[in-house]
């Protein structure tokens, strides 16, 4: 192997070859994924995005949440997320056909919110979560979204009005032709 | 030669002459990003165990500083570092005279302006979601060409070679240049360019981030190690004939294992079983690193040799760190382990073993070599390497047992909370300052005595 060439090569050929032997390959079986019926005729599935939800992804990833948390729910076969009551059921690509930026995330300080929106069960929550999680919680307080009003009410900022509306538009509430839910 | 020297100094030999400046350049600045980010470690481990420390803005908030430290690890400090040891080793080994020593320094200095812009975005919250691609895609560009103009030189100081000889170390170092800026140009354009649809992105991640640490960190740490050794302890590499079956092994495994970090995903089931398979396949290459490094160093008591020099005694400590992380590696990438530790603190652990205790204490042991072959002093002070060897040791094992055993407790249920590791970090703070003051010292006694280094 004296030769530059020989050795340019061969690293070239490896690494072309998981290049297309996972990543094109990967493409050539999603890359044509879109939105489709649970059954033949009905709602198309995942739903539309409401525009302030988009903002509020913009949001979670400028604070870096995806550092805490993750958004995917694994398989009962592969972990316990679903037993932990995290999804009714397991995450499969086509959920995240309509996200621009996909945050599965790799490490779970805290919870998943894959199903989030569902689990919540009004705004004032999250707000109330985001301004002063509980003591002692790794969950950093994120105080510096709100305002104070005239009257010394608390006023979400721009930011945790859509954050919110983000955090709510995180739901597993349909079914998928991959994964359906249990009735 | 030198009239104001207060310590011993030396000449350099012409052909470190010939790379002195960059290398010094390149160390100087992964030194300072070393203990920036040692730093910003400190603080996002202190917010982990009370979540109000720092909190008040958006600025310092967790997220932005656990991303700024994950990049100036990793951009500056370990890249900026191999940029120096790949052109250091790869000119000592050719005997090679580097005549564009401006055009590395150029490139060093784009590289680092461009992580500087680019960790300020990060702290503004201008920032991307998937861990290491953090920067701006502004940045993709700039970091490239500056990526090339500094590590490029190993490449052509191989091509135009005085002497016939090849060592392994020049494999591992030529496969490494060229695989990241590949990787790099492929990934910058499918996740921040033009984004690849749904959970693809996370897949082309997934790669990108292994060929990162594997196939640059990694692969550069391994041709130092081929190096240090031999010269080092002055024996020849036992069962050498096995090296070529375990670089052309480790290349061909290394970035097929990415999907084995994302197991459970979303991702079609056949992708993920190819990263557990090739998991397990990268055993084979590893074994044979271990055979190659442990058989020259076990026999006829190497072992307390080694640990008498400074230079192998952190190789010592790295070798063992790749040997731990391969057999972690390939256990926990199988299905029923990985259901266990998945997104819990195990993984940080794993991480941390390869790119520091592996990568970084190579580097930490070269730098005892090279530094005074670059500057033409010694190292100011024994007792801070000691210190510096102790802490960052210490804190390895500690954040190691830490973070390991937490993962396994969180994942049967054992344990809620994620270990903050303040103890560990502070350690590591600790050591690398030490080693920055000794480091400092020689790169600036260098130019206070004045005398061109070219001279020899
Ligand atoms: C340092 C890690 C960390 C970061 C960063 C973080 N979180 Fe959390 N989060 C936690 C922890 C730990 C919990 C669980 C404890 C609690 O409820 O306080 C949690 C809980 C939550 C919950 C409640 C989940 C549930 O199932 O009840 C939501 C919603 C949430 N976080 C949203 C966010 C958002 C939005 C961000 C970014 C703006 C964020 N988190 C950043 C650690 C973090």
């Amino acid at each position: 192997m004296k030769n530059i060439k020989l050795i340019f090569a061969g690293v070239l050929f490896t690494l072309s070859a998981s290049f297309i032997g996972i990543l094109l390959s990967g493409r050539v079986q999603l890359g044509s994924l879109g939105r489709a019926p649970a059954e033949e005729g009905g709602p198309l599935f995942p739903p539309r995005e409401p525009g302030l939800a988009i903002q509020g992804r913009q949001v979670y990833i400028s604070l870096g949440c995806v550092a805490c948390h993750t958004q995917q729910v694994r398989p009962a076969s592969q972990g316990n997320d679903i037993a932990k009551g995290y999804g009714p059921r397991h995450s499969v690509a086509r959920d995240y056909v309509l996200q621009p930026s996909v945050l599965l995330g790799s490490h779970r300080i805290g919870p998943d919110l894959a199903n989030y929106g569902a689990r919540v069960s009004s705004e004032n929550e999250i707000h109330s979560h985001l301004r002063s999680p509980k003591a002692g919680s790794a969950m950093p307080s994120y105080a510096f979204l709100y305002t104070t009003g005239k009257d010394g009410s608390v006023v979400p900022t721009e930011k945790a009005t859509a954050l919110v509306a983000y955090l709510k538009s995180l739901k597993i509430d349909y079914s998928s032709p991959e994964a359906k839910l249990n009735q | 030669m030198s009239q104001d020297s207060y310590r011993p100094s030396f000449t350099l030999s012409r052909v470190d002459a010939s790379v002195a400046q960059p290398v010094r350049l390149f160390f100087a600045s992964a030194f300072l990003w070393l203990i920036l980010a040692s730093i910003v470690s400190v603080i996002t481990a202190i917010q982990l165990k009370d979540n109000s420390f720092l909190g008040g803005c958006s600025l310092t908030t967790y997220g932005r500083l656990k991303a700024l430290e994950g990049n100036l690890f990793a951009y500056g400090w370990v890249t900026n570092a191999l940029f120096g040891l790949n052109l250091w080793l790869m000119s000592s080994l050719t005997r090679f005279e580097f005549k564009n020593a401006w055009l590395a320094n150029l490139g060093g200095v784009i590289w680092n302006l461009t992580l500087t812009y680019g960790a300020i975005q990060i702290v503004l919250g201008n920032m991307n979601g998937l861990s290491l691609l953090e920067m701006p895609k502004e940045v993709s560009l700039a970091s490239f060409v500056g990526f090339l103009l500094a590590a490029l030189w190993p490449a052509v100081a191989f091509s135009r070679r005085p002497t016939g000889h090849v060592y392994v170390s020049q494999w591992y170092i030529l496969g490494s240049t060229f695989v990241f800026p590949i990787t790099f140009a492929l990934t910058h354009l499918l996740v921040l360019w033009c984004p690849a649809q749904g959970v693809l992105q996370a897949l082309v991640h997934s790669w990108f981030y292994q060929n990162f640490h594997l196939l640059w960190f990694a692969s550069s740490a391994i041709a130092a190690v081929y190096y240090f050794i031999p010269k080092e302890s002055g024996r020849t590499v036992a069962a050498y004939y096995l090296s070529t079956v375990g670089f052309w092994t480790y290349f061909l495994f290394a970035s097929w294992t990415s999907p084995a970090s994302l197991l459970g995903s979303p991702l079609p089931l056949w992708i993920q079983s190819v990263g557990v398979v090739a998991s397990l396949l990268m055993l084979i290459p590893l074994v044979i690193l271990s055979i190659n490094f442990l058989g020259t160093l076990s026999w006829n008591r190497g072992l307390s040799q080694s640990w008498n020099n400074t230079t192998l005694r952190f190789v010592l400590v790295a070798i063992f760190a790749l040997i731990l992380w391969g057999a972690l590696f390939a256990v926990f990438s199988t299905r029923g382990f990985n259901a266990v530790v998945r997104f819990t603190s195990f993984n940080v652990g794993l991480e941390h073993l390869l790119s520091y205790s592996f990568v970084s204490f190579v580097i930490f042991g070269a730098t005892y070599f090279i530094l005074p072959k670059v500057t033409g002093s010694f190292w100011l002070s024994p007792k801070l390497v000691h210190l510096h060897f102790w802490s960052s040791a210490i804190g390895t094992v500690s954040l190691l047992v830490i973070t390991l055993v937490a993962g396994w407790q969180q994942g049967s249920g054992l344990r809620t909370d994620w270990p903050s590791g303040i103890f560990p970090a502070v350690l590591f703070l600790i050591g690398h300052i030490a080693f920055g003051i000794n480091a400092f010292g020689m790169l600036t006694a260098k130019l206070s005595s004045g005398h061109e280094s070219t001279h020899a």
